[in-house]
């Protein structure tokens, strides 16, 4: 039957749609066909009609449609509130890419309705009265809790939540395994999430036996496999949501997707420093089938050995050719036997293996130094490789053999990690014997041979130039019966402690490349090649010295101007050394710059600087000559200059040129005459002093004492007990007498002190102590002397004490004079007034004189009114007083003559 | 944003390790002012939109300004500010249990519409504040001040019943916003709940001045401050 229906909405007579539904049909049968209206029915009266028609080929044609049914009405609105605003479809699912009519009911037609989807303003189509509908065209996914569509009026805003589904993807590499030939999982990838609460659903069908099954994940699935012996597999994935089904299909052959669970017990069994035997277990398969085991043995992240081992539950592998003290992992997997597909996932485990004794002697070197010609040994030896070591070494055995004295064998145990130890022998020959021992036992021995005496070290040194591969070095060998040969070197600079480092080499070798990470440019290494001899004897064969690579000096020599003439100056730069240069020193330019700017000398050259300023060059080619004397310069001028070595990687950094000027051409004429002139002055100041006695004698004779006069010895002689020197303290003065000397009298000086000319206006004045009473009755008169080393200054006082005298004139009292507060005041005085102007014609007393024997013969007593001669006189000596200073208070038995004023510093006798 | 976010969950931490702390020792504090400050700390961060109504409005949606207009709390969800001054501290205390109480089945009902975190905080939040509810009660059980019994603010009526379960509708865009305007309540509950509790310091306050009977006799005459509200209580006897 052919069934024709018409859809007609708001008014039956306006058809929207009409289409045919063909079926087969049975009597009394009920027939369902549904229709899809883009608008939500809500929102609109919908009215079906429909006609039919017998549509069978055993019907012959004509065939006529009956008559058509009444319409139906379909009125949803019926079911609606009263609320004033619907908005439909409600909670609608929609698939990403779709389009979307939603409509709304408003039943107050006053109201202003605005419609929005989210935030957008969206206008729709007026579908009636109080219908709008709007098209919402390729709608897109937002979020898995709907997009909102909303319209707002006087109240709440009334919506509907469109529930937007991404595409449904196929799924991806659909595949299947058994583990254990007993359950089948197939595995897939679902693709991207439809973004849904509601999860799409999965089905796995298997057509030859027509079963399926819901999976419970979204990307794996189970599936039991019967014991009918099914081995062949059709699957078929259906993935299914309410918008697409999604399928896919495997032919899958049980057998042939067998994937084992992975092996579990690993572990090492009989573990010894070569062998292992691993043992591990497996799950079965089905009825105990065969599986095929993968067995790796991995040394420091690498597989170093791997064996296929068939088996069915136990696997065990003996593993060999192991290295002792050596950690080991060994892993294996599983795959199945009958038909290989997929290893199983690897199981480890970690092993060591036992230790073992050094399988390698060590390699050993010494370094012989004579000490008060004994040999002092440093023996050397690296550390044994982790191959050779076979576990961790302990201690290192040295045993020290004298070949001279069969007997003499001396062992060292030096525990690891020492690399050396130090030998003191005697002269004799040794051999010298090094073992590395583990905890298993010794390694083989290293031999060495020290002769009891220095060996050849004048060996000429050559030079060698350095590579980016090292050190290419090649010698000629000594003797046909050498067992090898070593190069030794520093692996520092030289001014940092020696690291020892060596190289052995064969018999047959003369030359090698010594490289080194340690090797620097611009450090100077030198290499000493021995010849090993068959007695383990080494015999220095050359020496080299060289740089990996050249660099120009790192800095200059200090440079040390000498010789300084007017015409040529010396340069001299003795304490650079050139040994430990950045490179071989070629030798020195010397650069000289002049004020003048004039012509470069002989032998310089013209160049210009990196300033950009032209000097003259000098170049020394020997870098032994540190000296260089600048000749043919000018007189007075100013040269500059400066020195730096080069190598053959450059010359020394430019620093500051110094200055020297050039003397003037006579100064040195001028020291050839004053030098001698000095000297000869020197030479008669120094014969004056030593002759300063004889002078003295002549010029200035001491004053004869009178106690030791001969007089006394001839009066002695006498036996004249009443005839005795008076002592002036027992002398008292009666009298003075005061010889004022006329201006322009004759002065006698006792000494260059004072000239002439100053003394001229001074009025020297002599006082005479004479007894004052004629029944004196004093030993007799005193002798007065004049002295002329008092204070000059001091003589000018007019002071009681100091008072002119004449004979006539009224006694002053002693008293001024003899008290010490008056003598004190007078000296103050004197002192304080020694500037101040004294009155003119006043006769000064100012010194109480010497006393003298008028026997002693003084050339210098004063040539005026000289005393007559008295039994009794004397001579004190005179004490010197500083000026300004006050005397100490004299003893009762002080007497004035016993007081002497003289300059500081100034002494006279 | 970024830093109130971070000052937020520092106090939110802070606040869950002095939960953590007090529940591991099973201890309450015996101090009642550091007691009612942290309840009013605790009301403070629940207040905030930002712990769980803002995740909601961003997980569904519901963010343009007419939705978020639309989002107002509805009468009855919770009980009104009014209610809350005029019930005893022990009532309130009570209500404010028991609301919570009700509040987190409504969250564990809402576990697919809730943003994950944010329900799981505001989980945390919630039996966190009802632990100090429980301690504040033991304190003011124990002591013998008179305010206990007394409400915040003198007013008429019994404790009210605990508010149910507000019905959610079927439609998905109505359900929408009718937790909307749930979330918008739980929040503004909980402003007005810190209030109240703010109410109880200050008038401590205000009491350490004069004598508890002084104070409760002046509390019983004070103005009432919502004159569109009739009080209710009886003349001379006290409430709760």
């Amino acid at each position: 039957m052919v069934f024709e229906i018409q859809i007609s909405r708001f008014k039956a007579s306006d058809v929207i749609w009409t289409g045919n539904y063909s079926t087969t049909v049975t009597q009394n049968q009920v027939l369902h066909w549904s229709w899809e209206s883009e608008l939500p029915l809500e929102c609109a009266i919908h009215f079906v009609r429909m006609r039919t028609m017998v549509d069978d080929a055993r019907i012959p044609v004509p065939r006529f449609w009956s008559n058509w049914s009444s319409w139906k009405k379909a009125d949803a609105q019926n079911s609606l509130g009263d609320h004033p605003l619907y908005v439909f479809p409600k909670d609608k699912l929609v698939e990403e890419g779709s389009d979307v009519t939603i409509c709304y009911i408003s039943r107050n037609h006053q109201d202003n309705i605005s419609c929005y989807l989210e935030d957008v303003l969206t206008f729709g189509k007026q579908l009636d009265q109080s219908v709008w509908a709007f098209e919402l065209k390729n709608i897109s996914f937002l979020r898995k809790t709907g997009t909102n569509f909303y319209c707002q009026g006087q109240g709440v805003p009334e919506g509907v939540v469109l529930f937007v589904s991404k595409v449904l993807e196929e799924p991806k590499n659909f595949s299947c395994e058994t583990r254990d030939l007993k359950t089948l999982t197939c595995t897939w990838d679902p693709g991207d999430d439809t973004g849904l609460i509601q999860l799409p659903s999965y089905t796995l069908f298997e057509s030859f036996s027509r079963k399926k099954t819901l999976c419970k994940h979204r990307n794996r699935c189970d599936w039991q496999v019967t014991q009918d012996s099914q081995e062949m597999y059709n699957f078929t994935l259906v993935a299914e949501n309410y918008f697409r089904k999604r399928s896919v299909s495997i032919l899958f052959n049980l057998i042939h997707g067998v994937h084992p669970v992975a092996p579990y017990n690993l572990f090492p069994k009989n573990v010894s420093a070569t062998n292992a035997t691993m043992t591990w277990k497996v799950h079965s398969i089905g009825n105990n089938s065969a599986l095929l085991c993968q067995l790796q043995l991995l040394g420091e992240g690498k597989v170093i050995q791997q064996h296929n081992i068939s088996i069915r539950v136990n696997g065990e592998y003996l593993l060999s050719e192991l290295e002792p003290d050596t950690e080991y992992m060994a892993r294996v997997r599983c795959a199945y036997a009958d038909h290989f597909w997929k290893w199983s996932e690897l199981i480890s485990q970690n092993f060591t293996t036992a230790e073992a004794a050094p399988s390698e002697a060590p390699d050993v070197w010494r370094d012989v130094m004579f000490v008060s010609g004994h040999p002092t040994v440093t023996l050397f030896w690296k550390p044994l490789s982790k191959v050779h070591t076979h576990g961790k070494i302990l201690f290192y055995n040295v045993v020290v053999e004298n070949l001279d004295e069969a007997s003499s064998l001396e062992v060292l145990s030096v525990p690891a990690p020492a690399n050396s130890t130090k030998v003191t022998l005697n002269q004799s020959s040794y051999q010298i014997h090094v073992t590395a021992h583990n905890s298993v036992g010794p390694s083989p021995a290293s031999t060495v041979a020290i002769s009891g005496h220095p060996g050849n070290e004048n060996v000429e040194e050559g030079r060698i130039n350095g590579t980016e591969d090292g050190f290419p070095m090649s010698w000629k060998p000594q003797s046909r019966n050498a067992t090898g040969y070593v190069v030794e070197w520093c692996d520092g600079p030289q001014n940092l402690p020696c690291v020892l480092q060596w190289k052995n080499l064969g018999p047959t070798t003369t030359g090698t490349v010594i490289s080194s990470g340690a090797f620097r440019p611009g450090v100077r290494y030198n290499f000493r090649i021995y010849e090993i001899s068959t007695k383990r004897m080494a015999h220095l064969l050359e020496k080299k010295t060289g740089y990996l690579e050249e660099l120009a000096p790192s800095y200059n020599p200090q440079v040390v101007p000498n010789n300084l003439t007017s015409h040529s100056f010396t340069l001299s730069w003795k304490d650079y050394p050139t040994e430990s240069q950045t490179g071989f020193i070629q030798g020195y330019y010397v650069y000289l710059k002049s004020k003048a700017g004039e012509k470069c000398h002989r032998g310089f050259e013209k160049t210009v600087l990196p300033d950009n300023s032209v000097c003259c060059k000098y170049t020394i080619d020997n870098p032994d000559q540190k000296t260089f004397v600048m000749k043919d310069l000018q007189p007075e001028s100013v040269y500059e200059f400066f020195v730096t070595p080069y190598t053959s990687a450059g010359e020394g950094p430019m620093d500051d040129f110094r200055k020297v000027t050039t003397p003037d051409e006579y100064s040195h004429i001028l020291i050839h005459i004053i030098l001698p002139m000095i000297f000869c002055v020197l030479v008669i100041m120094i014969a004056c002093y030593l002759k300063s006695q004889w002078l003295k004698d002549k010029c200035y004779p001491d004053i004869p004492d009178p106690y030791k006069s001969s007089v006394l010895s001839l009066i002695k002689s006498k036996e004249n007990p009443h005839i005795t020197i008076m002592n002036v303290n027992d002398c008292v003065p009666d009298a003075i007498e005061v010889v004022n000397k006329p201006e322009g009298s004759k002065i006698q000086f006792t000494g260059t002190r004072k000239s002439p000319t100053e003394t001229k206006g001074t009025k020297p004045a002599y006082l005479d102590l004479l007894p004052t009473e004629k029944n004196y009755s004093g030993p007799g008169p005193c002798i007065c002397f004049e002295n002329f080393t008092y204070n000059q200054a001091a003589s000018d006082l007019g002071y009681c004490g100091h008072f002119p005298v004449t004979s006539q004139a009224p006694h002053c009292p002693l008293g001024p004079l003899t008290s010490p507060e008056n003598l004190l005041k007078t000296l103050e005085q004197n002192y304080m007034n020694s500037l101040g102007e004294i009155p003119a014609g006043e006769a000064n007393l100012n010194y109480v004189s010497q006393l003298a024997s008028p026997v002693s013969g003084d050339k210098e007593s004063p040539p005026t009114n000289p005393p007559e001669p008295a039994l009794c006189s004397e001579y004190k000596m005179q004490m010197a007083i500083p000026l300004g200073l006050a005397s100490p208070p004299p003893s009762e038995n002080s007497s004035l003559s016993s007081t002497t004023l003289l300059d500081p510093g100034e002494h006279y006798h | 944003m970024q830093a109130q976010s971070m000052q937020r969950t520092l106090l939110s931490l802070v606040l869950r390790l002095l939960l953590l702390c007090m529940v591991a020792t099973g201890k309450c504090s015996g101090k009642y002012h550091e007691l009612l400050l942290q309840l009013q700390r605790q009301a403070d961060l629940m207040q905030n939109p930002s712990t769980l109504l803002d995740p909601y409005i961003h997980l569904q949606g519901l963010h343009s300004p007419i939705l978020k207009g639309s989002c107002m709390e509805r009468l009855g969800d919770f009980p009104s500010e009014d209610v809350l001054w005029r019930l005893s501290r022990q009532d309130f205390l009570w209500t404010l249990n028991t609301t919570l109480g009700l509040f987190l089945r409504m969250l564990s009902a809402l576990q697919q519409d809730l943003p994950k975190a944010a329900q799981q905080q505001a989980e945390m939040n919630i039996r966190g504040l009802g632990n100090n509810i429980h301690c504040m009660a033991q304190l003011l059980r124990g002591s013998s001040d008179p305010e206990a019994a007394e409400p915040t603010r003198p007013g008429p009526g019994p404790t009210p019943p605990p508010p149910s379960l507000p019905m959610l509708p079927l439609d998905t865009f109505k359900r929408k916003l009718r937790i909307c305007e749930f979330l918008q309540g739980y929040h503004r509950f909980m402003r007005r709940a810190g209030q109240v509790l703010r109410g109880w310091g200050e008038r401590q306050g205000r009491n350490r001045r004069h004598s508890p009977l002084r104070g409760l006799q002046r509390a019983a005459q004070r103005t009432w401050p919502f004159p569109g509200l009739r009080r209710l209580a009886p003349q001379g006897q006290l409430p709760r």
